[in-house]
């Protein structure tokens, strides 16, 4: 550990994080344009090139999104040190990343090979850079902590996510550098899912639970040795996916009731629409792992629906968007406060500007957003059983995310109205800084 | 012998807890023991602030010849909150819950984002650098 270039308020511009955050919702609406126009169709299995767009478009635009702008804030807090040249890299990344979703998209809806093509670029040469640069933070840190293994884990499995998923992207275009295999694809799927996403919200839960609900850490044998399992059982899953799909599900539902423990004793109880996001999650990635041991057999004598398809949704809508969504609640006033804090730092005066947390982002309208995603959730799973009602939860996904849309251009539009009024402040100021520190 | 990072790390959490305290008798209206779990608070919160800025920082400064670097930040970030402590006993002496709740809402946020950067870097570094470090940490408890 050393000294040298710790520098504790060198965070990033905030309308960096804030571009990658705002392209979320719209990736979502994206999404919803593609369920109403392609129909009850689209349900009737996972192999379907519209089902293909609709989990790229969400996993890519929304989840891979928020996380990497997320990434950008955390890091200089987590690790000691941002990525470098955030100016350049980020929007560079972002840019790549949004254009190369959507040709992906497109090319998997109209079998077009040269958008798949440009596609693989785009997003190769994007994520590519932003890897890059997470690993030179990661192998220069200069901080200790028990989430920095988890980050390592999350980003390398990125890593793999993205080599896989060009290969198979490959396969399209007549590039044969991995056999025909649908096993290869459920391999890319579980290191995106339980992986990147995966891993690093298990790596966020354990710095922000307790952090921000005073609630006891969580148990050092777990915070030693869960992500490293979790990692293993994912190499596994390629040679051995009989073993290795089983202890991956017990280690989640492992996950899912400590943290609901975690939270349960927790200090600080005052109503929090995130811990309640935190709440849902836990319980839907929960129920997944119980619902896996069901064994085939079973379950399809009683239900009339393909058991990976239901697990994958409940993982990805309940769990992982649950969680996602919770934390852009929390990151957002967060941020905008703690930005806004620290240019503060040198004109102690300009402080009376800022909004308190609740002016930042009103509490109501998070428990609106909460009560429609699990709105949205139910509909969802009520979908895959009837595809016919598809249109209910296109319509219920609209109103979710312009909700969620409204909520950030809200805080944004407060947070440059602010920004603006303590540049004047001090434009206005005649004494020196000194000066008015004292006053105070 | 206790560590700066153990004892310091647990006394932001003692702080945490009692804050939690305060916060959900204001939310719960009962502001007269929000009144008396505040005080505590405050009364504990600004002992280890003057720990920091009277002891800790000025060793690790001396040692480290470091004066403009993380401490001078964390100087003033606790200025700032010496601030916001001060609107809240604004708030809780017109027993206005909405305010009290939000500015302590944001009370929590920076003092969180301040102990993240205590604990990951600078106590670890303090413990690194300072060979009388338990030494200071047994004239706290004292
Ligand atoms: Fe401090
Ligand atoms: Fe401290």
């Amino acid at each position: 550990m050393s000294l040298a270039g710790l520098s504790f308020n060198a965070l990033p511009p905030i309308r960096l994080p804030f571009r990658f955050f705002i392209t979320a919702p719209i990736f979502i609406l994206l999404c919803t344009g593609l369920i109403a126009y392609s129909g009850p169709d689209l349900w009737l299995g996972r192999w379907q090139p519209p089902m293909l767009a609709l989990v790229h478009g969400f996993t890519l635009g929304f989840l891979t999104m928020v996380m990497l702008g997320a990434l950008l804030q955390l890091l200089p807090v987590i690790a000691g040190i941002g990525i470098p040249h955030p100016e350049l890299l980020a929007p560079l990344t972002h840019g790549l990343l949004s254009v190369g979703t959507l040709m992906l998209l497109w090319g998997f809806l109209q079998f077009h090979s040269s958008f798949i093509l440009a596609a693989m670029w785009l997003i190769a040469i994007g994520l590519g850079i932003y890897i890059s640069a997470l690993f030179w933070v990661l192998i220069k840190h200069i901080s200790q902590g028990d989430s920095l293994l988890g980050f390592r884990l999350a980003i390398s499995s990125l890593l793999v996510v993205v080599l896989l998923g060009l290969a198979l992207l490959g396969r399209y275009l007549g590039i044969e550098w991995i056999p025909p295999s649908k096993h290869l694809t459920n391999v890319h799927a579980l290191w995106g899912l339980v992986g990147w996403a995966g891993i690093l919200i298990i790596a966020v839960s354990y710095q922000v639970i307790p952090m921000f609900h005073v609630a006891p850490s969580f148990p050092l044998i777990v915070r030693r040795f869960l992500t490293p399992l979790i990692f293993i059982g994912l190499l596994l899953s390629i040679a051995l996916p009989s073993y290795s799909l089983p202890a991956l599900s017990l280690l989640q539902g492992l996950f899912a009731l400590v943290l609901l423990l975690v939270i349960h004793r927790r200090k600080r109880k005052v109503p929090d629409t995130s811990i309640r996001y935190w709440q849902l999650g836990a319980s839907a990635l929960l129920l997944t792992s119980v619902l896996f041991f069901i064994p085939e057999g079973i379950w399809n004598e009683y239900l009339d629906i393909d058991k990976t398809l239901l697990l994958t949704a409940l993982f990805m809508y309940l769990y992982l968007m649950s969680i996602i969504e919770g934390m852009l609640l929390k990151i957002l006033p967060f941020l905008s406060y703690t930005h806004l804090q620290q240019r503060c730092l040198i004109d102690f005066t300009a402080m009376q500007y800022i909004p308190n947390m609740h002016e930042f982002f009103d509490k109501r309208h998070g428990q609106w957003l909460f009560y429609s995603h699990v709105i949205s959730g139910l509909i969802l799973i009520w979908v895959l059983f009837q595809p016919s009602y598809y249109f209910i939860f296109a319509i219920a996904l609209v109103l979710e995310s312009t909700g969620l849309l409204v909520i950030m251009l809200k805080t944004m539009k407060l947070y440059f109205a602010v920004d603006k009024k303590i540049s004047q402040a001090a434009k206005d100021r005649v004494e020196p800084p000194t000066a008015s520190f004292k006053n105070t | 012998m206790t560590s700066i990072p153990d004892y310091m790390t647990a006394k932001h959490r003692e702080c945490d807890e009692v804050f939690s305290l305060a916060e959900s008798n204001a939310a719960a209206g009962d502001w007269l023991l929000a009144a008396k779990n505040w005080q505590a608070f405050k009364d504990e919160l600004l002992t280890h602030f003057g720990q920091e800025e009277e002891t800790l920082f000025p060793a690790f400064e001396q040692a480290t010849g470091m004066t403009n670097g993380p401490t001078h930040v964390m100087r003033m970030e606790h200025q700032q909150m010496r601030a916001l402590l001060q609107d809240i006993d604004q708030a809780m002496k017109g027993q206005d819950k909405n305010t009290y709740l939000g500015l302590s809402e944001t009370l929590m946020v920076m003092m969180q984002q301040h102990n993240m950067k205590e604990e990951m870097m600078l106590y670890p570094m303090m413990a690194q650098h300072l060979s009388q470090g338990e030494d200071i940490i047994e004239s706290f408890k004292a």
